[in-house]
């Protein structure tokens, strides 16, 4: 099997680096002590911490700098309150509240706050009416109609009447004419007729009547919403010229955002280029630094290579 | 010197029947004062009218009382039966009298009026629930119990019936006297349903308030008779439309029972005597129309003293229409051949009768009712019993009133009269003491040719004619001749009287 061969293999490698680690350790310190590599190597070490150091503070004054900037904007585009009033007197309110929140208020002027109460009232009662039962309406209705009947009603009556007692005819009763003569039964079957009529045209009445009171109601009800109505529509301009505000306020804050944030960001890429000159220069010294030269500090080389350069190599 | 006798001829005297409304001497002498149980007869002379045989042999259920009304009943099938009222029965029969009275059903009084109507014959009397008979039922019966019978209730109690254009109609009923009703059509036994009905004429007396009494239709129109006014109606044969054709004022009908047809007319009795209702409607109840002028105050008293029944009956064979006061029994006979100048019928008076109802049959037959039952109106006695036949002139002036009349002689010629004993009498000067003078007609019987005396005796003509000379005592001024006879079985017609007087001086 492959495994215990592999074990064995390892173990053996591990004790052979173990060894040598600690030999390089202590080449690479007694190189390092040297004066031509420590002097370079401890300049550059110094500038390479200073850009290391500059990049840390660069990215925390960006930072900074955005939150100033976010607070700044955030003021900039805080919503601002604003008044409407109509030629009539209505007009509108808002306000920011203390919790954040936008409060909106409308009022009407006494005239339309009178007319609205009227139309509503009316609008009430047309409602009222159109809920009540149809039967009393019909009835009266009825009875309307049988008071513009009844005296062309009397009137035949008495002709009839007039005529049968010319005839001779007035205490006639037949069976076959339930009880009365052919012409009072014609009479009577008309006027039967007429008041059958008048009883359905009163129910139609009443309804066409309930149907319009509950038009007329809708109606009322509608205008009563008109100056409420008119008040919404008198502050579109007003809300229009608030959103143009509003967006102009949007794109200042982004283009004072933008400005801010360029500034910001050539800031950074200056500090990071003067951080990245310095991190050169300091890792120009270091390379100088431990950089083998022909008098045998090619050890030291190869023990920050093997640092620095690991992988490299 | 001696005068000569002056002859004053009375032809066919009495032909113009009794009048009592002229003055007497100014009297045409055709006219009577009296003419007692006299009729005209066929050739206008006055004459004896016929008697009566009592065809009734068993009157026990009549009792004592005398029949009120006779009807007969026919039906389409040819079906007959002799109807009576009478002792609060109704009855039956001709030679036996039945009591047909329906059990159970009470009657107090015998006033009915009964008319035959679509097979079935129906009695009404106001008060009663009418009463019918049919042959399909056989016998008589409360009309509520008629298999066919609707609507009958007390409203519809009525004392008028009458049948006519298709149904009946009743009317005077105890409490409403201006409501008539009608049956259904065909169906005198449905008073409610079908086309029955009724019609108030309280609104239409043309003077304001009247009372129905009779009833009576003719040439299509439906007669109302008030007391006192008349009211007329047209298309009664749809009775919801008729329509009121004509109204008379002042001039009703006494009572229902006096309405007769003449077949061209509707003769009725009212307060001022017999009217004719063509004349009436034609001349609107003017005074002349009355045919029974030459009696009217006669009429006028007997309507005023009357406390019972009115019956009538018109004989077209006969050529009478005969009107009884029962309470006091008296009979006028009016010759409806034909009337006078003044537009009257002639009239004689049939005194002490005892007739109480009439009818005439199908086949002519007049039947009187009497306490003895039915009689038949022929012979020449009242059942056995001889009458008084009287005739009495105005009282004659010659034409000259200013001078005396003495009479010598009277000459009446008689037509039959076999064997009768005649008084002539004659008094002046409106006496009314009359001096009388008796003969005696001979015995002539007849004997035709070819019959069994012919061998035996010498053949005859057909009616004996006497004629007689009588002389007569005493003056006046006026005269008044009379001529008395007991008519018992023969008849007796008064030719003439030549009245013989010498005119005398001037008073």
């Amino acid at each position: 099997m492959a495994g215990p061969i592999v074990t064995g293999n390892t173990t053996s490698t591990t004790e052979e680096s173990s060894g040598g680690f600690l030999d390089m350790l202590g080449g690479l310190g007694s190189y390092l002590m040297q004066p031509d590599v420590l002097l370079p190597g401890v300049v550059g070490g110094l500038l390479t911490g200073e850009a290391y150091g500059r990049l840390s503070d660069i990215g925390r004054q960006a930072r900074t700098g955005a939150e100033e900037l976010a607070a700044t904007q955030l003021e900039q585009t805080q919503f601002r309150p604003f008044t409407v009033t109509t030629a009539t007197g209505a007009g509108m309110g808002t306000r920011v509240t203390p919790e954040g929140g936008i409060e909106t208020t409308m009022g009407l002027s006494p005239e339309e706050v009178a007319l609205q109460q009227q139309l509503m009232g009316g609008a009430g009662g047309f409602f009222g009416q159109a809920v009540q039962p149809r039967e009393d309406r019909e009835q009266a209705i009825f009875e309307r109609m049988r008071r513009a009947q009844r005296p062309e009603e009397e009137r035949q009556r008495l002709a009839l009447e007039e005529r049968l007692a010319g005839q001779g005819r007035l205490g006639v009763s037949s069976a076959a004419y339930g009880g009365a003569t052919p012409e009072m039964l014609a009479m009577a079957t008309a006027q039967e007729e007429a008041r059958n009529r008048a009883m359905l045209g009163a129910m139609q009445q009443a309804q066409a009547e309930q149907m319009q009171q509950a038009q007329l109601g809708q109606a009322f009800l509608g205008a009563g919403y008109v100056p409420q109505q008119q008040l919404m529509a008198a502050t579109q301009p007003a809300q229009q010229l608030a959103a143009l505000q509003q967006q102009a306020q949007l794109q200042g804050a982004g283009l004072f955002g933008e400005a801010t944030m360029s500034g910001l960001e050539a800031q950074l890429v200056a500090e990071q280029a003067r951080a990245n000159l310095l991190g050169q220069t300091g890792a120009g010294l270091l390379s100088g630094a431990l950089t083998p030269r022909s008098t045998g500090n090619s050890s030291l080389i190869s023990a920050l290579g093997s640092i620095f350069g690991q992988g490299g190599s | 010197m001696a005068q000569q006798l002056q002859s004053i001829n009375l032809v066919a005297p009495a032909f113009k029947g009794v009048n009592t409304e002229d003055s007497p001497l100014a009297q045409d002498p055709s006219f009577a004062e009296i003419a007692d149980n006299a009729v005209i007869d066929k050739r206008g002379r006055i004459a004896a009218r016929k008697g009566h045989t009592v065809v009734t042999t068993n009157k026990t259920v009549l009792g004592t009382d005398s029949l009120r009304s006779i009807k007969e009943y026919k039906d389409n099938a040819g079906n007959t039966k002799i109807f009576s009222v009478g002792n609060n029965k109704i009855i039956s029969g001709t030679t036996t009298l039945a009591d047909e009275t329906p059990g159970g059903y009470s009657i107090s009084a015998n006033d009915w009026k009964i008319v035959n109507f679509n097979d079935h014959m129906f009695f009404f009397q106001r008060g009663y629930e009418p009463l019918i008979y049919s042959n399909h039922v056989g016998s008589v019966e409360a009309l509520s119990s008629h298999p066919h019978a609707t609507g009958v209730a007390s409203t519809m109690y009525g004392h008028e019936v009458l049948a006519a254009y298709g149904r009946l109609w009743t009317a005077d009923f105890s409490t409403n006297k201006s409501t008539i009703y009608w049956s259904d059509l065909l169906d005198g036994a449905a008073w409610s349903g079908g086309s029955s009905g009724n019609i108030d004429v309280s609104k239409v007396w043309p003077d304001g308030y009247d009372e129905i009494v009779a009833l009576a239709a003719h040439n299509g129109l439906l007669i109302i008779f008030g007391k006192h006014s008349i009211i007329v109606y047209d298309g009664a044969t749809s009775p919801a439309s008729m329509t009121l054709s004509d109204t008379v004022a002042g001039i009703g009908c006494v009572n229902r029972d006096t309405v007769q047809y003449t077949g061209t007319d509707v003769l009725f009795l009212s307060h001022t005597g017999l009217k004719s209702f063509g004349r009436t409607i034609q001349e609107k109840s003017m005074p002349i129309s009355s045919l029974s002028g030459n009696i009217t105050k006669d009429i006028i008293a007997a309507l005023q003293n009357e406390t019972e029944f009115f019956r009538s009956v018109y004989s077209p064979e006969e050529g009478f229409y005969l009107l009884t006061f029962t309470g006091q029994d008296v009979t006028y006979c009016f010759d409806v051949r034909g009337t006078l100048e003044n537009g009257s019928y002639r009239v004689t008076r049939w005194p002490s009768t005892k007739f109480t109802s009439f009818t005439r049959l199908e086949d002519g037959t007049l039947h009187i009712g009497t306490t003895d039952g039915i009689s038949t109106y022929t012979g020449y006695s009242d059942n056995g019993s001889g009458y008084r036949f009287k005739y009495y002139s105005p009282s004659l002036t010659f034409g000259d009133s200013s001078r005396v009349k003495i009479l010598k002689k009277l000459k009446p010629t008689l037509v039959g009269a076999n064997n009768a004993t005649v008084f002539l009498k004659w008094a002046y000067d409106f006496e009314t003491t009359y001096a009388t003078a008796e003969f005696t007609v001979g015995n002539q019987i007849t004997g035709f040719y070819g019959e069994s005396e012919y061998t035996t005796v010498e053949f005859t003509a057909g009616q004996l004619t006497n004629a007689r000379v009588l002389n007569t005592t005493g003056y006046g001024t006026s005269v008044q001749v009379g001529l008395e006879s007991e008519i018992d079985g023969f008849a007796l017609s008064l030719q003439e009287i030549n009245v013989m007087a010498l005119i005398g001086k001037l008073l």
